[in-house]
């Protein structure tokens, strides 16, 4: 956690999300919100654009998360993108996820898969991964088609990579 | 030169006129016919103390008048003449011994010397003509010997840089040789590569998008149990 203000501002959501009780929901509502702005440069650009009026950028976050979202987490990212921190929420989400498992004694374990693992194979993927390495992780899936198949894990710097994707990257490399 | 010319010239004229001088008296000396007759015929008339006709046909008056009809002697002159001529001659000789004589002797030595200079300078200037083609032709041995070391040497220069452009032309088409080689080669290589790269990725292409066709909910189900499996059994 190399920033102070990314690590200030998930120490504040960390904070609210604790004192509002709905942290697990809050964490995957950011997780989601964050893979979403990752994912798409237009939405990015235009919330972490400051020629953009406050008011326009926070009626974005409105419109995208009215309905989607617990009134605490839209308040959450509103604080954010209105602070003009919207290009780190990605960052900011990350931390306070780090620092809400921290508070469970737990790690983040970032799932990428082409589908949604179900609850059972979470669980026994956190069990495998703690059977492996030790650490008691909480599974946090993003869904990423360009893995194809399989599933890449990162705790950290750690990466596991089972996907369909790298064995095809291993095949043309063995091709050259 | 002029004093000799003007002596050349004198002496003629004086024998000229010595000669024109001297002519008249000697003429003046000799007696015609008719003058003969007279004087015969008026001694015969004075012999005759007067008398005209008896001198007339007197025979020996006669016979002495015919004789004055006879030439004088083709070879013998007359003493006058004799005495005339040899006094011109006398003085012309003594004229031309003193005057003549000494100006053309002068004028034939100077000639003689003149064209005896006029010999040795001609020998002189044949000796120098010669030894100037002596030197000419010495000039032209070497000119033509040194013409013919340097045609020597421009043959021999000539060779050696052709024999050196043949060594070049070789060393470069056996270069141009080794580098179409390598760059066939290379090419070959390239192209080789490029051709298994569009291989590769028409290959995997292909690979993927089968992949993709065949991964529906229960393979990618089994594929993340397999995940987890290998997961859970790479312990440590």
């Amino acid at each position: 956690m190399a920033n102070p203000q990314v690590a200030g501002y998930a120490e504040a959501l960390f904070a609210v999300a604790a004192a509002e009780g709905n942290l697990a929901v809050v964490e995957d509502e950011l997780f989601g919100f964050a893979q979403a702005i990752r994912s798409n440069d237009e939405l990015r650009s235009t919330l972490a654009d400051g020629n953009v009026p406050a008011g326009r950028r926070l009626q974005v976050v409105e419109d995208l998360l009215s309905g989607q979202a617990t009134a605490t987490t839209s308040a959450l990212v509103s604080l954010v993108v209105g602070a003009g921190r919207a290009a780190d929420l990605p960052a900011i989400v990350d931390a306070f996820i780090e620092r809400s498992a921290a508070s469970r004694n737990k790690a983040v374990a970032t799932v990428r898969s082409a589908v949604d693992l179900s609850v059972d194979q979470r669980q026994r993927l956190a069990e495998a991964i703690k059977t492996s390495s030790g650490k008691d992780v909480e599974i946090k899936v993003v869904i990423d088609p360009t893995v194809l198949g399989g599933v890449i894990t990162e705790i950290g710097d750690d990466i596991i990579d089972g996907s369909v994707r790298r064995r095809l990257n291993q095949l043309r490399e063995s091709f050259r | 030169m002029s004093k000799l010319r003007n002596r050349l010239l004198v002496a003629p004229l004086l024998a000229v006129l010595g000669l024109v001088a001297l002519a008249g008296p000697a003429s003046a000396s000799g007696e015609s016919v008719g003058g003969c007759m007279a004087e015969l015929f008026t001694e015969a008339i004075e012999e005759a103390h007067g008398d005209v006709a008896h001198a007339a046909h007197d025979v020996a008056v006669q016979s002495a008048l015919e004789k004055c009809f006879e030439a004088p002697s083709p070879i013998i002159p007359e003493v006058n003449e004799i005495i005339w001529g040899g006094s011109a001659f006398l003085i012309l000789f003594v004229i031309m011994a003193k005057k003549g004589f000494p100006a053309v002797k002068g004028a034939m030595d100077a000639r003689a010397d003149k064209i005896r200079d006029d010999l040795d300078a001609a020998d002189q200037a044949k000796t120098d003509a010669q030894s100037v083609k002596t030197d000419y032709e010495a000039q032209l041995a070497d000119a033509k010997a040194e013409s013919s070391r340097i045609i020597n040497e421009a043959r021999v220069t000539a060779d050696q840089l052709k024999a050196d452009l043949a060594v070049q032309a070789e060393a470069s088409i056996a270069e141009m040789r080794e580098r179409a080689a390598a760059d066939v080669e290379s090419s070959r290589q390239q192209a080789i590569a490029d051709l298994r790269t569009e291989v590769a990725s028409i290959a995997l292409g292909a690979a993927e998008r089968v992949v993709q066709s065949s991964l529906n909910a229960e393979v990618h189900g089994n594929l993340i149990d397999a995940y987890i499996d290998e997961v859970a059994e790479n312990n440590g």
